[in-house]
């Protein structure tokens, strides 16, 4: 019996909803951001790869796992290398926390929200590392810009999530999504529509998408952090970047959309709540690559004198309107 | 094995990513590469890539001649990327150094410098020669 639920467990860490999982769902959701970028500039983005150019993002990572790897001389060397797989290692360690196919992640401790939060603030820190290790001028003015920007979106960030906690009074991730379809019954966005905005706008800068692109900004610094990575090591990153799409979406939908949950047949429901997860976070990512089309990049004094003067404010007035709410007995 | 290296051919014909150089030319090329990408030709549709970095590209797009000053940094440019790498010249002046030809500071055409593996006449050729020219590349590489 015990190793029959074992089998189980390590086909739930493997498959669905682990790693293989989300590895696609990542390639899907960058093939999406990618094609729907393309529309809002008049292009047609990937379209002879697969059907649609379904598998672009998938030949560019095959791609780039037969290309050379080169080390450079004033690298590193074990960092340069350990830090790839460590941030591939690490995001796909959050994605466990995710509800996908029931209203529970496939992990969930008390206090989940708080090390999802820590966790996500490692994937700056690895990125920092990563063009520290690398050992070239361009990477280091990278280094620099992430960690200033993080300095900036992380707080916020922070606020936001916590704002949607304070309202389901619980720091778990499954008690939030139980209070939204079980006790609220409405989506908690309804209340929270400063801290969503919120979420969304620091997410853009966590992922280093277009506004917030400073740390890679391609046409000042090359292309930042990641100048010096080639081969396995950027199909790594740029795997990493796609399962941080998949996580920060996610997050978005069990957080704020009532996560998984919709109308579904009974007895059916990992298969339905898999595909409401999926318009979920399909409408997160929507959002995401219109603000992304919308803007052209800031500066990084700009970002974080945003984030500190506007951000955080309006983060923390959002966590006082829901214990206002809480007070009046509404939620 | 063999399936594997299917899927490796594949892939690197159905996502080549280009690294735009000007080693000396006189900018009309570089517009028309820089036109391929724009909304009306939307080379991403080849899954084709503008890259910054030169370890990240597969593709080295050079316009113009071969300057005496550019001839180093080209090397050190087409040195940095990681193999398998490809180089594209655009335009009259990378196969003879066109109007430049005979100048004081001009070799001649990019092959002085870094092997070439397409040559894409006109001056300037039009985006729709640039991307003949990137067709002939990966056909060249289905053969290999
Ligand atoms: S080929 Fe003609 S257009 Fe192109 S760089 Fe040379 S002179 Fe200019």
């Amino acid at each position: 019996m015990e190793t029959i639920e074992l089998l189980i467990l390590l086909l739930k860490f493997i498959v669905f909803p682990g790693a293989i999982f989300c590895i696609a769902y990542g390639f899907f959701l960058e093939w999406f951001d990618r094609k729907l970028y393309a529309k809002f500039q008049n292009r047609i983005g990937p379209l002879l790869t697969g059907p649609k150019g379904l598998l672009q993002p998938f030949a560019d990572f095959v791609k780039l796992l037969a290309k050379e790897d080169i080390t450079p001389v004033g690298a590193d060397k074990l960092g340069f290398t350990l830090t790839p797989l460590l941030t591939v290692a690490v995001s796909l360690f959050t994605l466990l926390f995710i509800p996908i196919h029931s209203l529970t992640g496939v992990l969930s401790l008390p206090g989940d929200v708080l090390l999802v939060l820590f966790i996500s603030t490692v994937f700056g820190l690895l990125i920092m590392f990563a063009g520290y290790f690398s050992g070239n001028r361009f990477s280091m003015v990278g280094t620099e810009r992430t960690g200033l920007q993080f300095v900036g979106y992380e707080i916020p960030f922070a606020l936001s999530v916590i704002s949607v906690a304070a309202a389901a009074r619980s720091l778990e991730i499954t008690n939030i999504v139980n209070y939204q379809v079980n006790i609220l019954g409405l989506p908690l966005i309804v209340f929270t529509p400063i801290a969503f905005a919120i979420y969304l706008i620091s997410a853009l800068a966590k992922l280093e998408k277009i506004p917030f692109d400073i740390p890679e900004a391609e046409t000042e610094i090359v292309g930042g952090w990641q100048v010096e990575y080639s081969g396995k090591k950027l199909a790594f990153f740029r795997l990493a970047t796609d399962l941080k799409m998949v996580f920060v979406s996610g997050l978005a939908a069990a957080l704020f959309l009532g996560g998984p949950y919709g109308p579904s047949i009974p007895g059916l429901e990992p298969i339905f709540y898999t595909i409401w997860f999926i318009i979920k976070t399909l409408i997160v990512m929507f959002i995401l690559s219109n603000l992304r089309s919308l803007f052209a990049r800031y500066r990084i004094d700009q970002v974080v004198h945003g984030f500190w003067k506007y951000m955080v404010p309006l983060a923390v007035l959002q966590i006082l309107i829901v214990e206002g709410l809480i007070f009046m007995g509404v939620i | 094995m063999a399936v594997l290296s299917k899927l490796v051919k594949w892939a690197r014909i159905k996502s080549p990513w280009i690294i735009h150089y000007n080693s000396g030319g006189c900018n009309a090329c570089d517009i028309e590469v820089v036109a391929a990408l724009t909304p009306r030709f939307d080379v991403e549709r080849f899954g084709i890539l503008l890259k910054g970095s030169p370890r990240h590209a597969d593709v080295l797009v050079v316009t113009g001649p071969v300057t005496r000053q550019t001839k180093n940094r080209l090397i050190r440019i087409y040195n940095q990327m990681a193999d398998p790498k490809f180089v594209l010249a655009v335009g009259t002046c990378t196969i003879t150094g066109g109007v430049f030809r005979g100048a004081y500071g001009v070799l001649g055409g990019v092959d002085e410098a870094i092997p070439v593996d397409v040559f894409v006449p006109g001056c300037p050729p039009k985006p729709e020669a640039i991307i003949q020219g990137v067709v002939k590349l990966l056909e060249k590489l289905q053969k290999t």
